[in-house]
């Protein structure tokens, strides 16, 4: 008859530990990224970038597991009605700049793009910055479900970095077209460009919508 | 006992009936509507803690409506009752925030001057204050419990899920004393008028527990009031939800808390005892209305959030309720009572 159940808070603790899993699934997510470029940039496609790409893979993997369950456990357990569209959301586009890490790194293994050394430096500020990006963006969504209050300070460091990466991708492109390389070397870099740059964008576009979910929250 | 009896008193338990309809949505409206409780749940409880205000804390209020006009003819309570409800039907048609205890008042006034009895005007101004007080206090609490309540979730950084649950079970424990602290406060508009002709005899629960005539009679309310709850009130929530706006369910919170604190301020005996024995100012004990009191807390809450989206239409609406709805009702008491006595033939008062 009454459904105040007492083991709801048993089950909303394990739910709250699998949120946070996923966000630190996101920071894997980036840090390991970095690792895969620097090893790609100085071995291409060695042992140790095919471990890099295999450990990225699992975390995808996992994060996707996770994403499931959570959604499941949301609405089984019919947890916060009123945000629930909204954590679904958040827990959705975190997902997408994880597979958008798994993404990138698997098109360097497929494709092996030639960069030459003069654009290395360049190219792991790019994939550094994005990197961050997304590191703060799961700092700014955790801060979400636990302490709005430092939602802004995170989010205003996405859009600083994000804006960052932006100027670094047109810099390297337009390095890039100003050499000498072979045009299909040109649009090949030109496309790798875009595909790292896109996750700095995704954050961004991520970013919008959580500020606007937090006033949502605010009471 | 005469079977006539319940067909006069008939007129209390609709507008008992109504009252659970319409007042239950300010109780768990949001917390139903957002599918933070059960509708089943939310009834239970709501009917529950109404029985146990109107028995055990509703002899207050029904004493100063008594000391404003004590009907003392069954058919003329009859006729009191059936025009307070036909006032507040007719003021809920035009879309102004109506309130029972402001109807209930006018139909005994209409008593009053049918009957030739004269109205204490000490009293009536006191109930008359009340009226402005009710949705102003309510107001106040609701920014003094918005504010605590907004530090508290800033500072203790709970999880949102956490968050959820506190706020659930909030939900329910308010709802529980909104639901007593209604039936307290407003069993005298639906069983008031009749407790002078209530002939229920005492009730022995075994050694200790006992209920007295005027107790049997708010039983019988209350039931009145937790049918209304059960039939209708679904209805009412899942249509015009809390008839205001969309709240969260915190927010809903804090509305149902100012609610309930103000309408168990004006209602319980208790609490009035213990404020005067500290030398405290207290409350008069009177029927409030708890719609206006929902009114006055959301209001305030929206001027502590800036004051940007705050409807003030909607507090001429409540001034021109606290004319129009006690006018009517009892106009349409004195022309009802007029019929009742001269071509249905029944004593509608002693002298």
């Amino acid at each position: 008859m009454f459904h105040l159940k007492f083991s709801l808070f048993s089950q909303t603790k394990s739910l709250e530990n699998k949120i946070d899993l996923f966000h630190d699934k996101l920071l894997d997510a980036g840090m390991t990224f970095k690792k895969a470029i620097r090893i790609y940039l100085a071995e291409q496609k060695s042992e140790e970038f095919k471990k890099a790409s295999k450990q990225i893979k699992q975390i995808e993997h996992d994060a996707d597991n996770l994403r499931r369950d959570i959604e499941q456990k949301l609405y089984t357990q019919n947890l916060i009605p009123d945000l629930r569209a909204d954590v679904l959301h958040i827990v959705e586009n975190l997902d997408k700049v994880i597979n958008k890490f798994d993404e990138v790194t698997y098109q360097f293994f497929v494709e092996i793009p030639e960069i030459p050394a003069d654009y290395h430096s360049r190219m792991i500020e790019l994939c550094d910055l994005v990197s961050d990006c997304a590191e703060n963006m799961a700092i700014a969504s955790r801060s979400f479900f636990r302490d709005f209050s430092l939602v802004r300070d995170f989010s205003q460091k996405v859009y600083y970095m994000e804006h960052e990466s932006d100027l670094v991708s047109g810099r390297l492109r337009e390095a890039i077209f100003a050499s000498e390389l072979p045009l299909a070397n040109k649009l090949q870099l030109s496309n790798v460009i875009n595909e790292v740059a896109d996750i700095g964008d995704i954050a961004e576009d991520f970013i919008d919508e959580l500020l606007i979910f937090t006033i949502k929250r605010d009471i | 006992m005469d079977p006539v009896y319940f067909i006069f008193l008939s007129s209390g338990l609709f507008l008992g009936w109504s009252l659970g309809a319409n007042d239950a949505a300010n109780i768990f409206g949001t917390a139903v509507g957002t599918k933070m409780v059960r509708f089943r749940t939310a009834a239970v409880i709501a009917s529950l803690f109404i029985i146990l205000g109107a028995v055990y804390a509703g002899a207050g209020t029904s004493r100063t409506l008594g000391e404003l006009g004590t009907v003392n003819a069954l058919p003329g309570a009859f006729m009191v009752a059936l025009s307070a409800a036909a006032a507040v039907y007719w003021m809920i048609e035009t879309g102004i925030p109506v309130s029972t205890s402001q109807s209930i008042v006018g139909a005994i006034i209409g008593w009053n001057l049918y009957s030739g009895k004269p109205t204490d005007y000490e009293v009536l101004g006191t109930i008359v204050s009340t009226w402005v007080i009710c949705p102003v206090l309510s107001g106040i609490l609701a920014v003094l419990i918005y504010l605590l309540v907004k530090l508290i979730m800033h500072k203790s950084r709970i999880h949102i899920l956490r968050q959820d649950c506190y706020i659930r079970a909030g939900l329910i424990i308010i709802g529980a004393f909104g639901a007593y602290a209604l039936g307290a406060n407003n069993i005298a508009n639906v069983m008031g008028v009749f407790v002078d002709s209530s002939p229920f005899p005492a009730l022995n629960f075994g050694h200790d527990w006992h209920l007295n005539s005027t107790q049997v009679l708010f039983l019988i309310g209350a039931l009145s009031i937790s049918v209304g709850v059960f039939t209708y009130s679904r209805k009412v929530i899942d249509t015009i939800g809390n008839g205001l706006m969309s709240m969260s369910p915190a927010v809903a919170w804090i509305v149902v808390f100012a609610q309930s604190l103000v309408l168990f301020l004006f209602a319980s005996q208790g609490l009035k005892n213990l404020l005067e024995s500290s030398g405290l100012p207290s409350l008069p004990l009177v029927p409030v209305s708890s719609s206006q009191a929902v009114i006055g807390a959301v209001i305030g809450i929206g001027l502590a959030k800036g004051g940007r989206g705050v409807k003030w239409s909607v507090l001429g609406k409540i001034a021109l309720g606290w004319i129009t709805t006690p006018v009517i009702s009892a106009i349409l008491c004195f022309i009802s009572l007029f019929f009742l006595e001269n071509v249905f033939n029944q004593i509608v008062f002693e002298p």
